[in-house]
């Protein structure tokens, strides 16, 4: 059936659905766990304190370069999960299905969305499939619960941010939101951007017990301007990035300049955004750099005390407001 | 005449008739015509009793008009008989509590001559002293704290007056009677010099003489003034501006030049009547003046343009600086691009660093910013470009009352803010583009103290409707109702408001880019009606700006959209760019004038990467009028139309869109901008007349439809010169009265004055 499309007759219950769960599906996410026919699961080997997430997934298009929206999802949850501090191990998995997706399409996308887990020591306990009419969905939605163990010794959160710490990111910003564009549009461009889409499970476990580590986050939509924001509203000080600091690949810069984007608030998939003490920076720094996704990390900014706003320190001296996003920001150079 | 029989007068003045020393003029003035009485300020106004002989209550009445301190301003509200009290004597009384309506916060000013000539007289306590001032001259709005204006609520409060000063300060008959910020070297502040790595100098000569010395060298001095620093250094040295340029970075942006007087002034631009009048007065802004045949100023002050921005020295610092050097000083703004002018010692040592090579710093605090007022000379008077030190805080009076007092946002960029209460106006100076934590905490702390210091609180914030405006957050977080007006009916108001006696109008506002009313970017529009119900009735076609906000820096993004709507290629423009904007990525349609500016500096080949907001449209005039095409017939304007029309420069087609809004079509510009058949000159002037009479086509249009026959200029476009006077020219011709303002500047720093207006109008 791998060079068929996906029918209404898919989503019915019938022996369609129970084909395409068998073969892709259950083929795919088959763990010892994962129980096509019952209706609700145990889950074994959950000892201490369980966190739960759930992110919905969609992207256009499907598949990009550097990921696709299986990969996608699986690293969403995951880094979810690690910032929190907790290590992931169950994923619940609802997908709604467009009429008209190409099977072998799918496939592509639940095997990916299974080696990710895989990779991350994630089992699939619980599915759901849906179909919707043709114009109805983006081709495919994904929906998923993530269910893990907390590792981390003690809670990171926004409430322990205090002036004059420092702010690293673990990567250059912006890959995603700019690589999805590229191939969104399907511009002339074969540039060698890809997604960053990738988990942050090893960063995150590098640095959970770092005494003086405040707080990590991803920064996904609305980027790393978006999370310094949070940053600035719940601890209530200014969040201070050096401009000159914030890695940005070139490619992307250029593209940004191009078409008169802002790179800080482009979206990033496999990026961690650390709030740290001075000196614990330096060790988050250092962790980072010894790992395989942390070698362009870097300490890009600070907390400065002050009324909860995010400035950019410009390269030649100046501060300028960043603002959060807006819906549809306009120009307004008059 | 018989003095047995004393007659009585009471006298009413107003005008800014409070802390300009104007009761002590009236005290001498009495004393010396032998009067007797009192004279008091009364809510705003001064209130004088004046006993004595007719002959001489009629040469005081007289006197205190024509001989009144010149920044008192007086005038004469009433001069009633009264009945004589039989006073021995003439006294200052003590002021009655003065109601909120009438506070007048006075603006900064030069050093008077008589200041100057004591500076100068080796005899004189004051000698080179930097900090000379008395009731006729010196700081007022950069240094008062709170009123009453006192000295213990100015940046003077530090500094206890020594014998000898308070001698002067309460002794009528001196003109430093209660002059708050009077001080010598005994008991007033001083000089330092620092420069990197070395101790700070010692007496306010040596830091004088180190000051001068580093300037001579070709060194760059950051020099705290007035308003805040300036980065100075030697006007005639190239190098030396070159470092200035490369350092800042300023690449292109005219810098200022500060001359010691207006003889070496008119050595190196000439001074068209009318200007010398403004650039000598007590506010001594900057006025753009076109370049002289024979200057030796460096040539990279005003790169690619005609003119250059011109002061005098206007405080007693830049007098001793200008002297002890002998020359011109570049005098351009102690701040990182965009933002307020720096004004703490500490602040200005950091952020300036890279750029200064030393400091001179002296220990009197600003305690606002105040950036130096420009004005342009258009249409035969000097129309402000910039309010700042010496012209703002600008008081005017509003046509009604205001139901509540508001305070008004104005706009992104150019930033000023207008507090209105009662029937009173008053606008802030120049704030600066809102992108930076500076610029946002300049008009938090203006909205302040304005606030404070007129005892007034806004009952209602009046802004842009554009979501984005830099003050959007400030606004929410202060609770207050907000209530939005839209950007170019504000500029209409306020173009409005200088002319009461119009009341239907045609206003064309042309800018760069506001919020218009469907939604889109507008900026080349023609409204109908008055403040409070403008339509638009005519505009320009509109076009996608590729890269949105980025288009104001680029022309060649502006020229690359004319290109693109027309259905030619742009070859200087990415092909990514052209698929993004084919597909509407971040390319919003506009209507703007300024863009179609940008657009023509860039097929002109005069500038397409613009390092300062306006380069673009600036050099173009700039090159325009150095043209000689053959419709110009010299300066003559006259038939100019009718020239124009037989020409080559290409007509622009009118018609109605489908709303019915009538559109003039940019197209047939493209390809003669792109002739290089024909000089850049000749291009650039084409387009400017071009435009113009598209001006004029719009005007007869709406003139059919609306029966009026007041046109008004308004928007930053109308700062060029070129257009201005064409459109003008040819409006008249034609039959139309034509009004440009000359109070508040035509570009945005005018937007919150014509919220207030258009707010006060949409009450009715």
């Amino acid at each position: 059936m791998n060079d068929s499309r996906i029918l209404l007759a898919h989503g019915n219950g019938g022996r369609f659905m129970r084909e395409l769960i068998a073969d892709v599906f259950a083929r795919h996410l088959s763990n010892p766990v994962l129980d096509t026919d019952a209706d609700a699961v145990h889950l074994p080997g959950l000892e201490g304190e369980i966190m739960v997430t759930v992110d919905g997934f969609t992207v256009q298009p499907l598949e990009f370069p550097g990921g696709n929206l299986g990969s996608l999802a699986v690293h969403g949850v995951v880094n979810d999960l690690a910032v929190a501090g907790a290590e992931p191990r169950y994923f619940t998995l609802s997908a709604i299905i467009e009429e008209g997706l190409e099977v072998a399409v799918l496939d592509r996308l639940i095997a990916s969305f299974a080696a990710a887990a895989r990779e991350n020591g994630v089992a699939v306990a619980a599915g759901d499939t849906k179909v919707v009419r043709h114009g109805e969905g983006g081709g495919l939605y994904l929906s998923v619960a993530g269910i893990g163990v907390r590792r981390a010794r003690a809670p990171l959160s926004m409430q322990g941010i205090q002036a004059g710490d420092a702010v690293l990111v673990s990567g250059p910003i912006g890959d995603h939101g700019i690589a999805v564009m590229l191939a969104r549009e399907q511009f002339g461009l074969s540039g060698d951007l890809a997604s960053d889409s990738a988990s942050v499970l090893p960063l995150a476990r590098a640095v959970w017990d770092l005494p003086g580590l405040r707080f990590l986050r991803d920064p996904t939509r609305g980027g790393l301007a978006t999370v310094a924001h949070e940053i600035a509203h719940a601890s209530g000080h200014a969040v201070v990035l050096e401009q000159a600091r914030v890695p940005v690949r070139d490619t992307v810069q250029s593209v940004c300049e191009m078409l008169g984007y802002d790179p800080y608030y482009l979206a990033c998939e496999g990026r961690i955004v650390a709030v740290a003490a001075p000196r614990t920076a330096q060790q988050v720094l250092a962790a980072w750099q010894d790992l395989p996704g942390g070698s362009e990390a870097a300490v890009i900014g600070r907390i400065e005390a002050g009324r909860p706003q995010l400035i950019l320190e410009t390269e030649l001296g100046g501060r300028r407001i960043l603002e959060e996003l807006e819906d549809d920001p306009l120009p307004r150079i008059c | 005449m018989p003095t047995d029989d004393p007659q009585a007068r009471r006298i009413t003045l107003a005008g800014h008739v409070q802390g300009v020393g104007f009761r002590p003029f009236v005290y001498r003035l009495a004393v010396e015509l032998g009067l007797r009485g009192w004279v008091k300020n009364v809510t705003g106004r001064v209130e004088i009793h004046a006993e004595g002989d007719s002959a001489n209550l009629d040469a005081f009445a007289r006197g205190l008009i024509a001989q009144a301190p010149p920044l008192a301003l007086p005038r004469l509200l009433g001069n009633e008989v009264a009945k004589p009290s039989g006073l021995d004597d003439f006294r200052i009384l003590e002021s009655s509590a003065s109601a909120e309506a009438d506070i007048h916060l006075p603006t900064d000013n030069f050093v008077c001559p008589q200041c100057l000539a004591e500076m100068q007289d080796p005899g004189n306590r004051r000698y080179r002293y930097a900090f000379t001032n008395c009731t006729q001259c010196g700081p007022r709005y950069t240094l008062i704290r709170a009123l009453p204006y006192d000295r213990a609520n100015t940046a003077m409060a530090g500094f206890p007056l020594c014998p000898a000063c308070r001698a002067e300060y309460e002794d009528p008959m001196d003109r430093r009677f209660h002059a708050e910020p009077i001080a010598c070297p005994v008991c007033g502040p001083h000089l330092e010099y620092v420069e990197a790595g070395s101790a700070p100098t010692g007496d306010d000569e040596a830091a004088l003489a180190a000051a001068v010395a580093a300037l001579k060298a070709g060194r760059i001095v950051a020099v705290k003034g007035i308003g805040g620093y300036h980065l100075m250094c030697d006007a005639r040295r190239e190098a030396a501006v070159q470092a200035l340029r490369a350092r800042k970075p300023r690449p292109a942006k005219p810098l200022a030049v500060m001359f010691p007087d207006l003889d070496s002034l008119a050595r190196q631009v000439s001074l068209p009547p009318g200007a010398a009048s403004l650039i000598a007065s007590p506010a001594r802004p900057i006025v753009l003046l076109p370049k002289g045949k024979t200057s030796d100023l460096a040539p990279g002050i005003a790169p690619g343009l005609a003119e250059i921005g011109c002061l005098l020295a206007y405080s007693p610092l830049h007098h001793l600086l200008l002297r002890d050097l002998g020359g011109p000083l570049v005098a351009t703004s102690g701040n990182i691009s965009g933002e307020p002018v720096l004004t703490d010692n500490a602040e200005a040592t950091v952020r300036l660093a890279r750029i200064a090579d030393a400091f001179l710093h002296h220990d009197r605090p600003i305690v606002r910013p105040a950036d130096d007022a420009v004005y342009r000379p258009i249409v035969q008077c000097p129309r402000p470009v910039r309010l700042g030190r010496g012209t703002a805080p600008l008081e005017l009076e509003l046509p009604r009352p205001l139901a509540e007092p508001v305070l008004a946002l104005g706009s992104h960029m150019k930033n000023t803010l207008c507090l209105a209460w009662n029937d009173r106006a008053v606008l802030s100076p120049h704030v600066g583009e809102l992108d930076s934590e500076r610029s946002l905490a300049t008009l938090a702390q203006v909205a302040e103290d304005l606030q404070r210091i007129y005892q007034v609180r806004a009952r209602r914030l009046l802004l842009d409707r554009h979501p984005g405006y830099g003050y959007r957050r400030w606004a929410r977080d202060s609770g207050l109702p907000l209530r939005e007006i839209w950007h170019h009916h504000a500029h209409a108001s306020a173009l409005a408001w200088e002319f009461p006696g119009v009341t239907d109008w045609i206003v064309f506002a042309w800018d760069g880019v506001g919020l218009g009313e469907d939604g889109g970017l507008w900026g080349g529009e023609a409204f109908v009606g008055g403040p409070g119900r403008w339509q638009r009735r005519a505009s320009l076609r509109p076009f996608r700006l590729p890269g949105a906000d980025s288009t104001g820096r680029a022309p060649w993004r502006s020229a690359a959209a004319l290109l693109w709507e027309t259905g030619e290629a742009a070859p200087f423009a990415p092909e990514l760019l052209f698929q993004a904007w084919q597909r509407g990525i971040n390319a919003p349609a506009s209507s703007a004038a300024g863009r179609l500016f940008d657009a023509a500096a860039a097929l002109t080949g005069v500038c397409s990467q613009a390092s300062f907001e306006g380069e673009g449209p600036m050099r173009l005039e700039a090159i325009a009028e150095s043209s000689s095409s053959p419709w110009r017939r010299g300066s003559s304007l006259i038939g100019l139309g009718s020239r124009l029309r037989g020409s080559d420069v290409p007509p622009l087609p009118l018609s109605r869109d489908e709303s019915g809004l009538w559109r003039s079509d940019w197209a047939p510009l493209v390809a003669m901008l792109g002739d290089t058949t024909l000089t850049q000159a000749e291009r650039a002037y084409r387009f400017h007349a071009s435009l113009a009479l598209a001006l004029v086509d719009q005007a007869e249009r709406l003139r059919e439809e609306a029966g009026c026959h007041e046109v008004g200029l308004t928007g930053g476009v109308f700062q060029n010169r070129l257009l201005t006077e064409l459109a003008l020219a040819m409006l008249e011709q034609a039959g139309f009265r034509v009004h440009l303002p000359a109070r508040v500047p035509v570009n945005d720093a005018g937007v919150s004055f014509g919220q207030v207006l258009e707010f006060l109008a949409l009450q009715q």
